[in-house]
């Protein structure tokens, strides 16, 4: 009887493992790396990196979201990060932090030297950006997720698309058409009009990396970025364990993470908890930066004494 | 022999219950994933009818509803995504074509679907150089019954980043872009979803930057090209996407306190003049209202469900001071959030 009984066990396991299949190749190809984190002491210094513990379940963690134009202008894992957004997520009261880090912000940078944030990755894989951002603004980040363009269009498309109001027109004569296009140096024209509505993954990749014809450069695409993370996040409290290998199968070349499979699956329903008015947008424009012209570009300036009382607000040391 | 058939039976037994095991997960799979596509509305029936005929714009084609049920009214798809269709002369639409780098507006048969006339001619001769593209958005015929009404951003010259819509007119027999009436703040899109007023002038929604470093949008108006705006709505409350009732005493607009979340707001007008704004639907993901013919009632678009698509939506005594609780005409279609749907008699 017994072992009629483990052949339905094995047979029920096989069907799930079936099932599971994309998520447990994810598993094995884009999730579960290991965040080496660097001494906090020494900005430049080539300190021995070191493993953290894991956040206790419960306790407020700090996800550092990372995404890359990772076009054929760049050859391989050597990119830059034009968006950078430092979230903290609290279980316990449910509410979310995010933090956008402009590109352009012109910090010393982990791998030594100073120059614009989004080249910490460029010099040094995600390890460099997180210790870039773990030095410079004094907090710990617990896990990241890193994702391409490609990955950005096929998550969204995954979910069905997701649900934004455009807050105003977002229209580009210099947008890059380096998907599909002849030349990864080719643009195009690209116009979102205002208002609800429902984007595909392509739609809403123009609306989050259009940055030319916005007052506010850089800063109006990190709201604009915010908002479409907060429009995947209502479409992920909607999602369950049965979707994860559609979700997984849909970022396979173009998204890393710290964070086991396990580990996604246990930030949905932390999604599904946190409500919009619970989640504080952050974003470092004027007095906290200043358009600076060094080393033959444009840069912003940090003025790090608002700064950091500002980011640990938000973001408390560990 | 017997112990065979027992094991041969008892592999079929497991085989299938791994398989049951699939297709049990299979099955919770959410909506999101399994639904992502919509019915094309000719393959559906509405909950209910409506008078007259409802235009709407889904998946680059434009639908008659009319007698309870949807037509595509067949336009060719080689100019483009048909959008924003707009009452013109009688048995006569404007309509944009939206093609990937400009679009260009059309005078079309509101039957047949046939094209008469193309008003704009938006494309550049030069396709190296995508800024001398144009678009061309929201077209309306203005009271007079031979000005269009329409949003507009020409071809640029020299290297400049800026792209912005404002509002232009110009006549429906001649040059469309021949009179620009607004202009818009720099870098913010401009000025939208321009609305021609009974009176002559124009009410449509403006772009600008507030003290907090947000570009927020105020429904404003203009009595003639040049004039400068006069804001019917606050900037706090940030609202665009107006729709004047068919009397001018009623303006629906769509405001979003710069959340992402809608409501619709009813604004009475005194000659011209804004009334306290009174809420119609709150917290939800509403756009494009439209007036019925008699000015009773209101469409307007929004989801319905986790999918996200929008719907077509009717609102019965939207003037009242208690109207009557929305009802959802459509499922599962997924209708152009930007395109207002238009109601004719």
């Amino acid at each position: 009887m017994i072992g009629i009984a483990l052949g339905f066990v094995l047979s029920g396991a096989l069907g799930a493992a079936l099932y599971f299949s994309p998520a447990i190749a994810a598993a094995f190809q884009d999730f579960g790396h290991t965040i080496r984190h660097q001494a906090l002491a020494s900005p430049s210094a080539s300190a021995a990196p070191t493993l953290l513990p894991a956040v206790a379940p419960g306790n407020a963690f700090t996800v550092l979201l990372l995404g890359s134009d990772n076009d054929a202008k760049f050859s391989g894992n050597e990119v830059l990060t034009q968006s950078m957004i430092l979230a903290r997520v609290n279980p316990a009261t449910k509410q979310v932090t995010m933090l956008s880090i402009p590109r352009d912000l012109y910090v010393p940078l982990s791998s030594g030297g100073t120059n614009k944030i989004d080249q910490a990755y460029l010099h040094g894989g995600v390890d460099t950006a997180i210790a870039t951002v773990e030095h410079d603004f004094g907090v710990h980040v617990d896990h990241y997720a890193w994702i391409g363009l490609l990955g950005l269009i096929h998550l969204i498309d995954a979910v069905g698309g997701v649900d934004v109001v455009a807050g105003n027109p977002v229209l580009d004569d210099f947008y890059p058409k380096d998907l599909g296009g002849n030349s990864p140096f080719d643009i195009e024209r690209v116009a979102v009009l205002p208002g609800p509505q429902h984007m595909s993954g392509m739609e809403a990749l123009q609306y989050v990396r259009s940055r030319h014809d916005d007052l506010r450069s850089d800063f109006g695409r990190s709201v604009r970025q915010q908002q479409v993370l907060l429009a995947l996040r209502a479409k992920a409290k909607l999602l369950g364990v049965a979707d994860i290998p559609d979700i997984a199968a849909a970022m396979t070349s173009q998204f890393t993470t710290d964070m086991s499979v396990t580990q996604v699956g246990e930030l949905l329903p932390i999604a599904g908890n946190v409500s919009l008015s619970n989640v504080k947008q952050v974003v470092l424009l004027a007095p906290y930066t200043s358009g600076q012209f060094i080393g033959a570009q444009d840069v912003l300036e940090p003025n790090w004494n608002l700064i950091l009382p500002l980011v640990h607000k938000y973001f408390p040391p560990a | 022999m017997r112990r065979l058939r027992f094991t041969a039976i008892l592999l079929v037994l497991w085989v299938a219950f791994g398989f049951g095991v699939n297709r049990f997960l299979e099955s919770r799979k959410s909506a999101l994933i399994t639904h992502p596509n919509a019915s094309v509305p000719t393959a559906v029936t509405p909950a209910f009818t409506l008078p007259g005929t409802v235009y709407l714009s889904q998946a680059g084609h434009l639908y008659r509803f009319s007698a309870g049920r949807f037509t595509d009214m067949g336009l060719t798809p080689n100019a483009g995504s048909w959008v924003q269709p707009a009452l013109a002369t009688p048995g006569r639409l404007l309509v944009v074509a939206r093609a990937a780098e400009f679009s260009d507006v059309y005078l079309v048969d509101a039957r047949s679907g046939a094209i008469i006339q193309k008003l704009t001619s938006n494309a550049t001769r030069k396709p190296a150089h995508v800024e001398l593209n144009a678009w061309s958005f929201w077209p309306h015929l203005a009271a007079d019954g031979s000005t269009v009404i329409f949003g507009y951003d020409g071809p640029k010259t020299g290297l400049t980043y800026e792209v912005h819509l404002a509002v232009w007119s110009g006549p429906l027999t001649g040059k469309l872009e021949s009179k620009q009436w607004t202009d818009p703040t720099q870098y913010t899109g401009g000025d939208v979803n321009p609305v021609p007023l009974a009176g002559g002038g124009v009410i449509y929604a403006r772009y600008a930057l507030n003290a907090q470093s947000q570009i927020v949008s105020r429904v404003a108006t203009v009595a003639k090209p040049g004039a400068p705006p006069v804001y019917l709505t606050a900037e706090a409350a940030d609202c665009g996407e107006p729709a004047v009732s068919p009397d001018g005493t009623q303006l629906a607009v769509i405001c979003t306190s710069d959340t992402q979340t809608a409501r619709m707001e009813l604004i009475p007008l005194v000659n011209g003049v804004p009334g306290v704004p009174r809420v119609l639907v709150d917290n939800c993901l509403c756009a494009s209202p439209a007036w019925s013919p008699d000015g009773v009632s209101l469409l307007y678009l929004a989801p319905a469900d986790a999918t996200g698509h929008f719907q077509l939506w009717w609102l019965n005594k939207a003037t009242a001071l208690t109207p009557a609780l929305p009802k959802q005409v459509t499922t599962n279609l997924d209708f152009d959030a930007t395109s207002a749907p238009v109601w004719a008699p």
